[in-house]
């Protein structure tokens, strides 16, 4: 079967580093990324399941990774080759292909057959499982990393029984491909849950950032709720996702500014050349959906003393000045996966299909490609907001071959 | 020197001169339009020093200065800020003239306390170097360094002093020195119409919560035009509030200066010749003007530009009791800028200059493009409006996306924030006015800093309240699309597409007047 | 012993013309009027060439050495903004930097088209000296020990004629850092050619070069210009003079606190005098405190050999 395979290569990955540093996406055609022909993935054990994609979403993660610039920390928890994917809605195999699917794609200790749970997976918060690198499956955090599960950019992956939530009637592919990202998002949005009054800053908004907005204004409700976009399409969808203001990202801090009625610092030098950079106050809460050092350092000078800076964008190593942290005494809160949230009582997943059906969130799948043209799907993906489209995914329903397996 | 007139665009007129920000157009109006140009400069006074003097010596309605100062009185004097004259004028400035004549007969009388107060409301302070220009180096070595030279501070709630209110329930609140002193002075320079009056103290003293009584949208959209103090209701707001000053017991001894228009200096003043009258000279100045701007960094030629010293000088100088000496000055500003039109055009046409009362020694931003020409250029009438109800407005100017982050914080967000929700002046009144005026990171800007108020922003989107009412349309030509939009207005490239566009508005075979300004003018539209 | 000899070094004598003719007995030497002093004519140095030359000297090395060594710092020329035609610039003395630095200092259209009056007996001593004063500064002769008819005659007409002047009324150099009693020149000028006086105030040439010093000393000067005054209907020149020494003085005043102070004094008749108090010279000079004249500095110990 066809699929978009990640080797372990050191060549390919420096050559992937080379190349994404001139433009993002571009390590597709040079990097560690091949289109190949495998055989599809063996069942693991009885409660597995065999499923066949129909989209699969292209993830910022996953960009980072064909670009070769994952962070070394994967290194451990991740098995090679792995075919990549993990936002995926695909037909169960043993179903007859009347019923569709959605992958929760983190590996947890019922996935590896390790019986008892860790407390992680115990308490039904799988993000939080202590085993990804254990029991009867290789390595791998999540299907999409891992050798033994194969991944959704291909024809056919196999999944876990509690992996495995049917896609309720009349939903279209696109709306189910967005469950995955949306439970991200409702993790993140989920730890803002004690805002009150305070000001709640979103930074960036690809989809995570426009699906941490929905989120928030869903299960939240944030009285005023900023984000800052940087391109058309991503301010319209803010907009209609529930931002009370949009803005450009190098006014966010002046909206801030504002919207709080924070002092500021840095803007003062008589000749105007400095852009106002630093506020003594701020918004209570900052979600930094982008995970870049400049976007760790915006959150980091708008956010208010005390406050709260959750990052939902996987930021990899980045050098960031942390005084302000230090000085201001703020929370740096992290939001990788989904599980339960005892808040609201209920799993990440199920709040997440909840908010794709409510929010619409299926219109952020802007293109989808075939395998073939991954490279063109890549580099589309990394620069999607310029592009003006938000979610770029997989289009594997029309794939030849699909129907033999 | 020659009256003003309107002139008939004919087969034979030579192309009209349009200013457009730091730079000029030459553009070929439909046969048959209309240009007003406006009157040429009045000689200026021969004896500059002596008619100060003597006005001090014979004011109108009052006794005579040197009677009204004693020992150990507390004497203020007021002035006029940055913002007139536009451009600043040469060395020595009117203010530096009349305060060292009044300063004169203060040492003669042995006043011993005096205050030089920047009356300059919510404007921005005055720099060292700005209140050297405008007083002279020899009042301001004397007095700045004992801290008795200074900008009005609308927002040291210990330095501001309630008064009581109009019977229409104004509250006036002012300067407290001013307030409580024996004599207040007030210096201004009388460059329009609007100026001066009992609106010198009432506005250029007064706080935020004195100012938010006129500076509104509702007192803006009956002031038709704020060039017409007897149909503005601006004024009637001033002069009610002139009361409540005079029966608090303030004195004041105002002193009204006229300008004429000699605007440009050599060798750009064709600038304000009658394009016809160009000499060999003159065309080839123009040429290698635009064409060496072209080549000019923005950065230079903003300074280039805002480095320019007008020759105007004094037409008049009248002191006394503020209305008396208000009329007189009226009377001579009127003089100098009254041109007579017959009947209202569907397109109003005209070319913004560099300089607004607000951008001196700064940068003109899209907020400030639209209160020049929808608060000032389009308020330049008496009786009824240059263009019809409904009618279109088209000014050229390359409104960029610019601002000064240091003199206009508040204006930046205003722009990026505020109009991209709305354009409506009474809905950004109703919404957001307070929440500026009240931020206290704009507050201690503009108290320490030198920025506009907060609330400045709002007051420039008032200023064209009028017109925006009034107008079916209004199209900027040579614009940057992106800004004209977010301002709500429309742009256009050429003046041929404005015109284009213009008569989806208001029909075809439109009738066109174009305000050759500036030299300044008021047009007396019958 | 037979003695050598005297070897006598012949060089070829050049005769007439290369050497002055022996006069025939019987003649007499004509004597040759030496016109120096008062009489020196410089009616050359306000030819086209002369100017042209003194304007190049004034704009280029003058102006460079004014700004070197006195740094000055000049104010009060708005108040000239607003006369034209030929002015009578009245300044007090403190050392001969002070023309220069005037010179420099005056604003155009006057700058150009002005003489200075001069010493005769000191800067037209000889033809050397008065040839330079006439060209550089554009000197002419006065006579300052005693009236003397063709200085003063001379000195209106170019007034008349359009020619400003530059007057040191005090008739000479500060000895002590404070100033002298005008004398009437000035004022009997302005009377006769009904041109108005501009009060000028040098401060700080004294320290930099003042009269005895040997080498100037680099510091800052200023110089300020004061309102022209007019004689009024009547009014002698001798009270015109006096007027013009209470505006320098009042200008001195400008300089050493500000113009508000200074004019409430002057209203107050309080404006100290540019003579300073009476008494000896060494209250005179302590009164002065930082405007002190001309300092003897001591001699620079050197600890090392320097090269």
């Amino acid at each position: 079967m066809k699929a978009l395979q990640v080797e372990r290569s050191l060549p390919r990955f420096a050559a992937a580093r080379l190349a994404g540093a001139v433009a993002p996406g571009r390590g597709a055609r040079v990097g560690p990324l091949r289109l190949v022909d495998v055989d599809p993935p063996a069942l693991p054990g009885p409660a597995w399941h065999r499923v066949r994609p129909r989209l699969s979403g292209i993830c910022g993660s996953d960009l980072a990774t064909v670009d070769g610039v994952a962070s070394p920390w994967f290194e451990p928890v991740v098995s090679f080759p792995f075919v990549p994917g993990h936002e995926v809605v695909g037909d169960l195999d043993d179903s007859g292909g009347g019923v569709r699917v959605v992958i929760e794609p983190v590996l947890g200790c019922a996935a590896r057959g390790i019986d008892p749970p860790c407390e992680g997976c115990g308490g039904d918060d799988v993000g939080r499982c202590r085993n990804i690198a254990f029991g009867q499956l290789e390595p791998g955090l999540q299907t999409g990393y891992c050798a033994d599960t194969g991944g959704g950019w291909s024809l056919a992956l196999v999944a876990h029984q509690s992996q495995i939530h049917p896609v309720p009637d009349g939903w279209s592919d696109e709306s189910a491909v967005m469950v995955e990202p949306a439970a991200c998002a409702i993790r993140g949005a989920l730890k803002c849950a004690d805002a009150g009054d305070d000001l709640v800053a979103v930074v960036g908004a690809g989809t995570l950032g426009l699906c941490v907005t929905a989120a928030l204004r869903r299960f939240v409700g944030p009285e005023r709720l900023v984000v800052g976009a940087k391109h058309p399409v991503q301010r319209r969808l803010a907009t209609e996702l529930g931002a009370t203001m949009v803005v450009a990202p190098a006014t966010l801090a002046r909206a801030v500014r504002r919207a709080t009625g924070s002092m500021a610092l840095g803007d003062d030098d008589g000749a105007g050349s400095q852009p106002l950079q630093r506020l003594t106050g701020g918004a209570g809460v900052v979600v930094d959906c982008v995970g870049s050092a400049t976007s760790l350092a915006q959150a980091l000078s708008i956010v208010a003393p005390g406050g709260r800076i959750v990052m939902v964008g996987m930021p990899g190593s980045l050098t960031v000045d942390l005084t302000p942290l230090w000085q201001r005494e703020v929370e740096l809160v992290g939001a990788y996966a989904y599980g339960a949230e005892p808040a609201l009582g209920r799993r990440t997943f199920d709040l997440a299909f909840e908010l794709v059906a409510e929010a619409g969130l299926g219109r952020l799948v802007s293109a989808t490609y075939p395998l073939h043209r991954h490279a063109d799907a890549l580099a589309h993906a990394a620069e999607a907001g310029r592009r003006g489209a938000v979610k770029v995914a997989f289009d594997l329903r029309d794939e030849k071959g699909r129907e033999r397996l | 020197m020659r009256p003003g007139f309107v002139l008939e665009v004919d087969r034979s007129t030579p192309p009209t001169l349009f200013h457009h920000g730091e730079g000029f157009r030459l553009e070929r109006l439909p046969v048959g339009s209309r240009i007003v140009y406006p009157p040429e400069p009045l000689p200026v006074l021969p004896d500059i020093d002596g008619a100060i003097r003597h006005a001090l010596l014979h004011p109108v309605d009052s006794e005579p200065l040197p009677a009204l100062l004693s020992p150990g009185m507390r004497l203020t004097i007021a002035f006029d800020d940055i913002s007139l004259p536009l451009p600043p004028m040469r060395r020595p400035d009117a203010r530096q003239r009349v305060i060292e004549a009044v300063l004169d007969l203060a040492a003669e009388a042995g006043v011993d306390d005096v205050h030089l107060i920047a009356a300059l409301a919510l404007h921005r302070r005055m720099t060292e170097a700005e209140l050297r220009h405008a007083l002279g180096d020899r009042i301001y070595d004397a007095f700045a360094p004992r801290g008795l030279l200074y900008n009005f501070d609308a927002e040291d709630p210990d330095n501001l002093a309630f008064l009581g209110r109009t019977e229409q329930g104004e509250e006036v609140e002012i300067s407290k020195r001013a307030a409580e002193s024996d004599l207040l002075v007030y210096v201004n320079i009388n460059l329009v119409a609007m100026d001066g009056g009992h609106k010198s103290t009432a506005t250029g003293l007064a706080s935020y919560r004195s100012l938010r009584h006129h500076h509104n949208v509702r007192t803006m959209q009956h002031s038709r035009s704020f060039m017409d103090q007897h149909r503005s209701e601006l004024h009637s707001s001033n002069w009610r509030m002139g009361e409540v000053i005079r029966n608090a017991g303030v004195k004041i001894f105002q002193i009204e200066t006229t300008l004429n228009n000699d605007t440009f200096p050599k060798p750009f003043d064709f600038l304000q010749k009658r394009e016809w009258e160009w000499s060999l000279r003159d065309r080839s100045t123009y040429l290698g003007a635009t064409k060496a701007l072209r080549r000019t960094p923005d950065r230079v030629r903003r300074s280039i530009f805002q480095s320019v010293l007008a020759p105007h000088n004094l037409t008049g100088v009248n002191a006394g009791e503020v209305d008396a000496v208000h009329r007189l000055t009226t009377a001579k500003v009127l003089e100098q800028q009254v041109v007579h039109v017959e009947g209202q055009a569907d397109i109003l046409t005209m070319g913004l200059p560099y300089i607004s009362p607000y951008n001196v020694n700064s940068v003109m931003n899209p907020i400030l493009v639209m209160c020049l020409g929808l608060g000032y250029f389009f308020n330049l009438y008496r009786r009824q409006p240059l263009v019809r109800e409904g009618g279109v407005l088209i000014m050229s100017h390359p409104t960029r996306w610019e601002f000064h982050p240091v003199h206009h914080p508040s204006y930046i967000d205003f722009f990026e924030e505020l109009l991209a929700e709305t354009t409506d002046p009474l809905e950004l009144e109703k919404t957001y006015e307070q929440s500026f005026a009240e931020d206290e990171w704009y507050r201690h800007l503009y108290r320490t800093s030198y920025a506009y108020h907060g609330v400045h922003p709002f007051y420039m989107w008032y200023w064209g309240a009028h017109a925006l009412q009034h107008l079916g349309g209004v199209i900027i030509v040579g614009g940057d699309p992106k800004t004209v939009r977010r301002l709500g207005f429309k742009p256009a490239t050429t003046l041929a597409d404005a015109l284009e566009m213009a008569t989806d508005v208001v029909g075809p075979h439109p009738s066109l007047t174009h305000l050759h300004a500036p030299p300044l003018l008021l047009a007396e539209v019958t | 012993m037979k003695a050598l000899p005297a070897v006598r070094l012949r060089l070829p004598r050049p005769g007439f013309p290369w050497s002055a003719p022996e006069v025939p007995q019987g003649f007499e030497r004509p004597v040759v009027e030496r016109r120096v002093g008062a009489d020196y004519d410089t009616g050359w140095s306000r030819r086209p060439l002369a100017r042209h030359a003194r304007l190049l000297l004034l704009e280029g090395p003058i102006r460079l050495g004014v700004r070197a060594l006195a740094a000055p710092e000049r104010a009060g020329g708005d108040r000239l903004a607003k006369l034209s035609g030929p002015l009578i610039f009245a300044a007090n003395h403190h050392s001969h930097l002070d023309a220069p630095l005037l010179l420099t200092s005056i604003p155009e259209p006057w700058r150009h088209r002005i003489v200075v009056a001069a010493a005769a007996d000191y800067f037209f001593a000889n033809r050397l000296i008065a040839a330079a004063s006439a060209l550089v500064i554009g000197a002419i002769p006065i006579e300052r020990t005693r009236v003397e008819r063709r200085s003063a005659e001379r000195a209106s007409a170019l007034l008349t004629d359009g020619w400003s002047l530059l007057i040191f009324p005090e008739g000479g150099r500060s000895a002590d850092g404070w100033g002298r009693g005008h004398r009437g020149g000035a004022a009997y000028l302005a009377l006769r050619c009904a041109v108005p006086v501009v009060p000028v105030h040098v401060e700080g040439t004294g320290r930099i070069f003042g009269k005895g010093a040997k080498r100037p000393s680099p510091g800052t000067s200023r110089v300020t210009f004061g309102e022209a005054l007019r004689p009024g209907e009547a009014e002698s020149a001798s009270r015109f003079a006096g007027r013009i020494e209470e505006a320098v003085a009042a200008l001195a005043d400008e300089a050493a606190t500000d113009w508000w102070s200074a004019r409430q004094r002057a209203a107050k008749g309080e404006t100290p005098p540019l003579t300073g108090p009476r008494g000896t010279s060494w209250r005179r000079s302590w009164a002065l405190g930082d405007r002190r004249g001309p300092q003897t500095r001591a001699a620079p110990r050197t600890a090392w050999p320097r090269f």
